[in-house]
C-alpha cells in the first residue's frame, strides 16, 4: 500500500512537471485517469460496493453502497439496527425509505427521469463524448489552499420543476498531481435551490491497481455538513440488479 | 536566546514580538478553514440601487445591492441568494440577457445614487452559469455603471452607460459598445470629463433607438454639485453612431440629472423627470413622439425630490399611462403622468428602483434605503423582505457580556443592539432600536450593562439611552457665549474611555470631555481642524437642487481615542487631514501630520489605533477618495507622531478605514479596507484578504474581543460579520509555518449548558449563524492531505478512545469541531427508532488528548474542556447527571443485549425446528416453547409494531429508558427527584427481564449436553462484547 502511494507520488511530481505547458480540459481529464490507475482499467470497473462510516452533526452510523454499471446505484445507513436506503435508484425509478413509516416511497419522476440522464459509473469523464457529454477549462481556482485547474462538465439537460434546464458542474483536479480534489454543484431545486454544494475528496487509497478517494466530505457555505470515510471498497463483486429494485413487501 | 524563544512560547507570544520577520505566506495558505459568520440583521436591510426580472419568469429576480452585492430570488421575493460573493459589493446596474436569461446576467458595479456614503465599483461583470461564477469583463475606472442594455436581437451587442467618478474627473465617463459579447469595449459617445452617462435606455421595439441622459455632477468631502451646461438628454436613431440633443419643450438654461423611460407597450411614448435652473421647470416631461417634442406634466414634490438620490421612473409593461416615480416615498400615476398619489404605505423612504411583474401589474417590486418591497394590490401596502441582510453598518461596539453584545448605527436605519449567539440563531426580532435617523457610533457604557450612547446625523442628538427603564435622554454638548458654532461631522465621532467608565468624549471641530455620561461637557482643545472657510459652505451644497442635509459638514473632527496605556494620550483625526496629539489630557495638542510622508495633503484622518503595548505607539489609516484617490494609507509611529512609516503593501487594493491591533501579538493587525478585511501576521510587511465567507464588502470599524478573541466587523452592506477565534493567527511563526503539522494552544472550552428555546424565524427571515459551541482542535497543515489515510481520535484520561472526527485537510489553519459527547448507546432493535438511541453522555470537565494519524506519522495535543463559569450547576449536579445518563446509558444497552439474546436464539432455534419433527424431540428439546416464551418477553422490552410518527405504539422498556436517558441528556444539571425515582422503577424492570431471560437461558443450558449428542447443534448466541462491538 505504502509502495504505491509512494509510486502514485512520484507520478504526479512527473506530472507536475510535464504538466506546466499542459492546458486543455482534455489533457487534464487525461492526465487524472492515467495518475488514478489508467483509463483502461477504470473501463473495466462494472460494479463498487462500498462500506463506510458517515458522520453527520455528531451521529455516525454505518454506510452501505452499491453502484453497478450503466447507472445503478443504491446508499443505505443503518440506525439502530434498521436499514434504511437514504438513495436508489434501479435504471428507472429513484427510491427511498421513508423516516416516518420506515417503507419504501419512490421519488417525483421529474427526479427519477433526470437520475436517468445523469447518473453513469465508474466516472462521468469516462467516455464522456460518447455519453453526449461536453467539458470546458474554466480557469484555476484555489481548493482548501491548493491550486487546482477548474472543469466544467456538461451532461444532457434536465427538468427542473417541469422546465428543462442545463445540467453541469466544477470539477476541481490538483494542479500538482492531477487528482480530482472538488466537485461544485448547485441545487437544482426546492429549499436547495441556487444553494453551492461542493464535495471534496481525499485520502486517496488504492485497490485494484485504482486510486479512490477514500474520505468524501460535503460543504455547504463552508461548512462541512456531512463526510463519508470508506472501510471496504470491493470492485467487480457481482451485485444481482434486484438490490436496487424498489421493494415490495 | 533559546530561552527567550521557550519563554515567549510559553506566554502564548510570537517570536516575531523580538524579531518582525516577515512570514512569506498569504491568504488561504494561512487561513485554512477559518471562517467568518454574518449575523446580519436583516429585519432593517439595507440601500438597494436596482431590481431586474427575467424576461419570461416572473418568479425571478435580481437585486442589486449600493453595498451588499447581487441576490437573486427564484421564488417572487420569498427567499434570497447572495450571487456575487467574490467581487465589489457596490452594484449600479444588472441586467438579464433577453434571449439566454438563465445563464447569462450582466452587474455593473459602482452605486450611481451618489450620496455622501457611496463606495466605488471595478466594472462591469457577466456570468454565463446562472451566477455560479463571474468574469469582470472590463470597463475597471468606471467608478458607477448605470446602465446595461443588451440588443435582443444580437445579445453579443451589449451597450453600457457609464456614469463615472463622484468625485473627480474622469475621461471614462460615455456611452460604451461591445460586439463581441463584452470582450473589447469602444466608448461611442463621449461629452467631457465632469458629465457622465446617467441613464441609457434602449426602445423596446428597435435596438437602433437610444436615449442617453448625461449629467454633470461633483461631489467633495465638503460639497456638492447637481447640472450644469453639460446635463442633457440625447437620442440615436442608428444604433449610437450619432447621437442628437431632444430638448424640444425643455427648458432652457442648465439641467441636472435627468431620468428617461420608454413605455414598452407604445415606445413613441416617454417620461422624462428634468432637474433645472428654475423651480417652476422641474418635474415629469413627457413625450408622445418617441422625443421630438416634450410637455411637463407634473412638479409635485414626488417629482421634484432630491434628483440625484431619486432619478427614475419604470412605466408598467402593459399600459403606457401607469408610471412609477422614485422617491422619498415613490409616487404612482395612472394618468399618464398628470397626477401621482404617494404610494409608501409601510415601506421604508428613499424609493431607488420598481419591477412591474410581467403577467399581471398589480404585483409590483420596489427597492429603497430600507431593502426590498413587494405589493399585491397597485401599490397602496407593501410587504418587506426579511432575508437580505445587506444592512449597511459605520460602526461596531461590543460589551463584556456573556454572550457579547453588539452596538452599531447604519445608513439611515438607526442604530441596534443585538446579540453575538442565541439558541436557534440571531433573528431579526433579537435586536433593539436604540437610535433613529441615520446611526453611526453607537457604546455601550463599558460598565453598566443598561446604558448605551447612540447619535443621528450631524449630532442632531446624541442620545444616552437607559435600556431597563427605556428612556433617552438628549446629551449632546452646546456652544458657550464665546464659542463659535459647532461643526459636527455626519458621522461624529463619539468613544467611551477604558480608563473612566462614565467618561465619554464627542469630536466637533473641538473635541468635547464628559466625565458624568454626557451631563456635563468641557472643551479640552482648539479647533484641531484647519477650519478653512473654503470648505464650510455646506448650506449653498446641492447645485441646482439645494442639499443642505448635513453630509458635508466638513473641518470636523472624526476620530478619537484615548489611549490604553495611558488616558492622558488622546489622538484625534479630522476630516480635512490633520493627526492631533495630546500627551497631558488636553492641555497641549501636537499636530503631527507634516511628519507623515507621503501622505497627500488634507487627506482624511479616518481612524487612530493608539497601541496597546507602547503608549508611543499609534497606527494611522487615512482615506483621499472624496478626492478621487483610492490609495491605501496606513501608517505606524512609535515615537508619538514624531515619525511615520508606511505599512501598505502591494498585497493591499483599495482604500483603507479602519485598523484594529491584536492585543497579544503586535505584528498581528486588521484592516478594514473598501474590498473586505486585510490581516497580516508581520507588522503590515505583508497582508492576505481574508475571504472565507467574507465577501469584499466594505469594513467600516473592527472590534476585538479582548477574552473571546473574536473579531467583530462593521460592514458596509453585509452587516455585522463574526471571526470567531483569531488565536490561531497570533501564534503564527517561521518555524510553525514550516511543519507539516502544528497543533495550536487553544482556550479552555466552556462547555455549553443545556439551551432554553429559540428559533421561531419563518421562510425567508435571515437568522444569522450561531458561533460554534463545542471544542474545537485547530492545527495548522503545511500541504493539504489528499492522499493516504488521515485520523483525528479523541481519548478520555485513562487513554480509552471516546470520539473518532473527520479531520480538517486544508492547507493552512484548521479548525475541527467536537461535540464532547460519548458515542450513543446500542439500543434494542425494534419496530422504530428512538432518539436516545442518538444520542451520547456530555463527558465531564477535563482534559482530553487529541491524536491525529497522518500516514505512518501520529501527532498529539491536548484540549481542556471546563465549565462555564458562570453555570446555575454545581459539579455535584453535573457527576449526579453524567452518573444517572451512564446509568441509563447501560441499561439501553444491556436492554438491547437482552433482545439481541432472544433475536438470535429465535433464528437458531427456527434453523433446528426442521431436526424437531418428531413429537418425541420436541418433548425431549422444547426449544420452540422457550422461543415462543421469549417472544413474550420482547413484547415488552421493545415496541414490534406502528411507526415513527401519530402511528406509534404504546411505549415499551426500551422506549421508556431511552426516554429518561433523553430528558436526563437534556439538562446539564441535576435530575429531577422524579427522574430519579423513575430510574428505579425501570432498573427493577429491566432486572426482571434479565432474570426472565437468565432463566430461559438455563432451560437451554440444561437440555444442551443432550442436544449435542443428539447432533442437533448448540444454541450459543454472541456475547454482551460482541454484541456491542457488531455495526448490527
Amino acid at each position: 500500500m505504502k509502495k504505491t502511494i509512494k509510486l502514485l507520488f512520484a507520478s504526479a511530481l512527473t506530472f507536475a512537471a510535464t504538466f506546466a505547458q499542459a492546458q486543455t480540459a482534455d489533457d487534464i481529464i487525461n492526465k487524472y485517469f492515467e495518475v488514478t490507475g489508467g483509463k483502461a482499467k477504470w473501463a473495466e470497473v462494472k460494479s463498487v460496493k462500498m462500506t463506510a462510516k458517515g458522520k453527520q452533526g455528531g451521529m455516525e452510523f454505518p454506510i452501505t453502497s452499491l453502484q453497478k454499471a450503466p447507472n445503478l446505484m443504491k446508499q443505505t445507513i443503518n440506525f439502530q439496527g434498521k436499514d434504511i436506503t437514504i438513495s436508489a435508484f434501479d435504471g428507472k425509478e429513484m427510491w427511498k425509505t421513508s423516516f416516518m413509516t420506515m417503507k419504501a416511497e419512490k421519488g417525483e419522476a421529474e427526479d427519477s427521469e433526470n437520475a436517468a440522464k445523469s447518473l453513469d459509473f465508474p466516472d462521468p469523464f469516462l467516455d464522456y463524448k460518447t455519453k453526449g457529454y461536453s467539458v470546458a477549462l474554466d480557469g484555476e481556482e484555489k481548493v482548501e489552499g491548493t491550486d487546482c485547474y477548474k472543469i466544467k462538465l456538461t451532461k444532457k439537460p434536465v427538468k427542473v420543476d417541469g422546465k428543462e434546464e442545463e445540467d453541469f458542474s466544477y470539477y476541481f483536479f490538483d494542479k500538482e498531481n492531477g487528482v480530482l480534489i472538488m466537485n461544485r454543484s448547485v441545487g437544482k431545486k426546492g429549499q436547495m435551490k441556487d444553494v453551492a454544494v461542493e464535495t471534496l475528496m481525499s485520502d486517496y487509497q488504492e485497490v485494484n491497481g485504482l486510486f479512490f478517494p477514500f474520505t468524501v466530505s460535503q460543504k455547504i457555505n463552508g461548512q462541512v455538513a456531512f463526510t463519508m470515510a470508506m472501510e471496504k471498497l470491493e470492485m467487480n463483486v457481482p451485485i444481482d440488479n434486484k438490490e436496487f429494485a424498489f421493494p415490495i413487501d | 536566546m533559546k530561552k527567550i524563544i521557550l519563554l515567549s512560547s510559553f506566554l502564548g507570544l510570537n517570536m516575531g514580538v523580538l524579531a518582525q520577520e516577515a512570514l512569506p505566506i498569504k491568504g488561504d495558505e494561512i487561513f485554512g478553514s477559518m471562517r467568518a459568520r454574518h449575523i446580519g440583521p436583516a429585519l432593517m436591510s439595507g440601500r438597494i440601487t436596482d431590481i431586474e426580472g427575467h424576461p419570461t419568469n416572473n418568479k425571478v429576480l435580481y437585486v442589486g445591492a449600493a453595498g451588499g452585492g447581487v441576490w437573486k430570488t427564484g421564488d417572487g421575493g420569498v427567499t434570497f441568494n447572495p450571487i456575487f460573493e467574490k467581487h465589489t459589493q457596490s452594484i449600479g446596474a444588472v441586467t438579464v440577457d433577453p434571449k439566454n436569461p438563465d445563464q447569462v446576467v450582466w452587474v455593473g458595479t459602482g452605486e450611481i445614487w451618489t450620496r455622501n456614503s457611496v463606495t466605488i465599483g471595478d466594472g462591469i461583470y457577466k456570468t454565463t452559469d446562472g451566477g455560479q461564477n463571474w468574469t469582470n469583463m472590463g470597463l475597471p475606472n468606471s467608478e458607477r455603471i448605470s446602465s446595461i442594455k443588451v440588443n435582443p436581437n444580437n445579445t453579443n451587442e451589449v451597450f453600457v452607460g457609464v456614469l463615472g467618478a463622484l468625485w473627480s474627473d474622469s475621461q471614462d465617463r460615455g456611452v460604451y459598445k461591445t460586439t463581441d459579447g463584452g470582450k473589447t469595449w469602444e466608448k461611442i459617445f463621449y461629452l467631457n470629463p465632469t458629465t457622465g452617462c446617467s441613464d441609457l435606455v434602449m426602445d423596446p421595439k428597435n435596438p437602433s433607438i437610444m436615449y442617453a441622459s448625461f449629467w454633470e455632477f461633483r461631489r467633495t468631502a465638503y460639497s456638492f454639485s447637481s447640472g450644469g451646461e453639460n446635463s442633457a438628454l440625447y437620442k440615436t436613431n442608428d444604433g449610437g453612431k450619432t447621437w442628437n440633443k431632444i430638448h424640444n419643450g425643455f427648458p432652457a438654461g442648465k439641467l441636472g440629472r435627468i431620468a428617461i423611460a420608454a413605455a414598452p407597450s407604445n415606445s413613441n411614448i416617454l417620461y422624462s423627470v428634468l432637474e433645472s435652473e428654475k423651480d417652476t421647470d422641474k418635474g415629469l416631461y413627457r413625450s408622445d413622439d418617441a422625443g421630438a417634442s416634450w410637455k411637463k406634466t407634473n412638479g409635485d414634490f414626488g417629482l421634484v425630490v432630491r434628483p440625484f438620490y431619486f432619478s427614475r421612473i419604470v412605466v408598467d409593461p402593459k399600459n403606457p399611462d401607469i408610471v412609477l416615480k422614485a422617491g422619498l416615498n415613490g409616487s404612482l400615476s395612472r394618468d399618464g403622468g398628470k397626477t401621482f398619489k404617494d404610494i409608501g404605505g409601510g415601506i421604508h423612504a428613499d424609493v431607488h428602483d420598481f419591477w412591474f411583474d410581467l403577467h399581471d401589474s398589480n404585483r409590483m417590486y420596489l427597492c429603497d434605503d430600507g431593502g426590498f418591497y413587494r405589493s399585491y394590490d397597485g401599490g397602496s401596502v407593501w410587504d418587506m423582505s426579511k432575508g437580505l441582510p445587506i444592512s449597511q453598518f459605520y460602526q461596531v461596539a461590543i460589551d463584556n457580556q456573556t454572550p457579547y453584545k453588539v452596538y452599531g448605527g447604519l445608513q439611515d436605519n438607526g442604530s441596534w443592539i443585538g446579540p453575538s449567539s442565541k439558541p436557534g440563531g440571531i433573528e431579526n426580532r433579537d435586536w433593539i432600536s436604540v437610535g433613529a435617523g441615520d446611526g453611526f457610533r453607537t457604546f455601550p457604557h463599558p460598565k453598566d450593562p443598561n446604558t448605551v450612547y447612540s447619535e443621528m446625523q450631524g449630532a442632531e442628538n446624541i442620545w444616552r439611552i437607559n435600556l431597563e427603564k427605556k428612556s433617552a435622554k438628549t446629551i449632546k454638548p452646546f456652544p458657550e457665549a464665546n464659542d463659535p458654532k459647532f461643526r459636527f461631522n455626519w458621522n461624529t465621532p463619539i468613544t467611551t474611555s477604558l480608563h473612566n467608565a462614565d467618561r465619554l468624549y464627542v469630536g466637533s471641530q473641538f473635541l468635547h470631555k464628559s466625565e458624568d455620561r454626557g451631563e456635563t461637557w468641557v472643551k479640552i482643545s482648539p479647533d484641531l481642524s484647519t477650519n478653512d472657510p473654503a470648505k464650510q459652505q455646506q448650506e449653498n451644497s446641492g447645485g441646482l437642487s439645494m442639499d443642505n442635509s448635513g453630509a458635508e459638514n466638513h473641518c470636523t473632527i472624526f476620530a478619537i481615542n484615548e489611549s490604553p496605556l495611558d488616558q492622558n494620550i488622546i489622538w484625534v483625526g479630522t476630516d480635512d487631514g490633520n493627526v492631533q496629539l495630546t500627551q497631558d489630557g488636553g492641555t497641549t495638542w501636537t499636530n503631527v501630520t507634516a511628519n507623515i510622508p507621503n501622505l497627500p495633503k488634507n487627506t482624511w484622518a479616518y481612524f487612530i489605533e493608539p497601541s496597546s503595548f507602547d503608549k508611543n505607539t499609534a497606527y494611522a489609516v487615512f482615506t483621499g477618495y472624496t478626492s478621487g484617490d483610492f490609495k491605501p494609507y496606513v501608517y505606524k509611529t512609535t515615537d508619538a507622531g514624531k515619525s511615520w512609516k508606511s505599512i501598505v503593501s502591494p498585497d493591499l487594493k483599495s482604500f483603507v478605514r479602519n485598523i484594529k491591533e491584536d492585543y497579544k501579538n503586535p505584528n498581528l493587525l486588521f484592516l478594514g479596507t473598501e474590498g473586505g478585511l486585510y490581516v497580516t501576521i508581520d507588522g503590515g510587511q505583508n497582508w492576505s484578504q481574508f475571504k472565507n465567507n467574507m465577501p469584499p464588502v466594505a469594513v467600516h470599524w473592527i472590534a476585538l474581543h479582548p477574552t473571546e478573541d473574536a473579531l467583530i466587523m462593521a460592514t458596509h452592506g453585509r452587516g455585522v460579520i463574526i471571526v470567531d477565534d483569531i488565536s490561531p493567527l497570533r501564534q503564527l511563526t517561521k518555524e510553525i509555518i514550516g511543519k507539516d503539522l502544528h497543533f495550536f494552544t487553544t482556550k479552555p472550552t466552556k462547555m455549553a449548558e443545556s439551551g432554553a428555546f429559540g428559533g421561531y424565524a419563518r421562510m425567508g427571515e435571515f437568522v444569522g449563524e450561531n458561533p460554534s459551541s463545542m471544542a474545537q482542535i485547530v492545527y495548522f497543515l503545511k500541504s493539504r492531505h489528499t492522499f493516504g489515510k488521515m485520523s483525528l481520535e479523541i481519548f478520555d484520561q485513562n487513554d480509552k478512545k471516546i470520539a473518532d472526527l473527520s479531520p480538517g485537510k486544508s492547507k493552512g489553519i484548521n479548525y475541527v469541531d467536537w461535540n464532547y459527547s460519548l458515542k450513543p448507546p446500542k439500543v434494542a432493535k425494534g419496530k422504530t427508532l428512538v432518539f436516545g438511541g442518538f444520542q451520547g453522555p456530555t463527558v465531564l470537565p477535563g482534559t482530553y488528548k487529541v491524536k491525529i494519524t497522518k500516514g505512518a506519522k501520529t501527532y498529539e495535543s491536548s484540549l481542556n474542556l471546563i465549565t462555564n463559569p458562570k453555570s446555575i450547576h454545581t459539579a455535584d449536579d453535573r457527576k449526579v447527571q453524567f452518573e444517572t445518563a451512564m446509568k441509563l446509558f447501560n441499561m439501553s444497552e444491556e436492554l438491547g443485549y437482552v433482545v439481541d439474546q432472544i433475536d438470535n436464539y429465535k433464528i437458531k432455534i427456527d434453523s433446528i425446528s426442521a431436526k424437531l419433527s418428531s413429537p418425541k424431540l420436541k418433548k425431549q428439546f422444547p426449544v420452540a416453547d422457550i422461543a415462543n416464551k421469549m417472544q413474550g418477553l420482547k413484547e415488552t422490552l421493545v415496541v414490534l409494531k406502528g411507526d415513527n410518527y401519530v402511528g406509534a405504539a404504546e411505549p415499551q422498556l426500551r422506549e421508556k429508558i431511552s426516554g429518561l436517558y433523553g430528558e436526563v441528556l437534556s439538562y446539564t444539571g441535576r435530575p429531577t427527584n422524579a427522574q430519579l425515582s423513575s430510574m428505579k422503577v425501570l432498573e427493577d424492570k429491566l432486572s426482571d427481564a434479565k432474570s426472565q431471560m437468565d432463566g430461559f437461558k438455563t432451560s437451554l443450558d440444561k437440555i444442551a449436553p443432550a442436544m449435542v449428542k443428539a447432533k442437533i447443534s448448540e444454541l450459543k448466541v454472541r456475547s454482551f462484547e460482541e454484541f456491542k462491538a457488531a455495526e448490527n
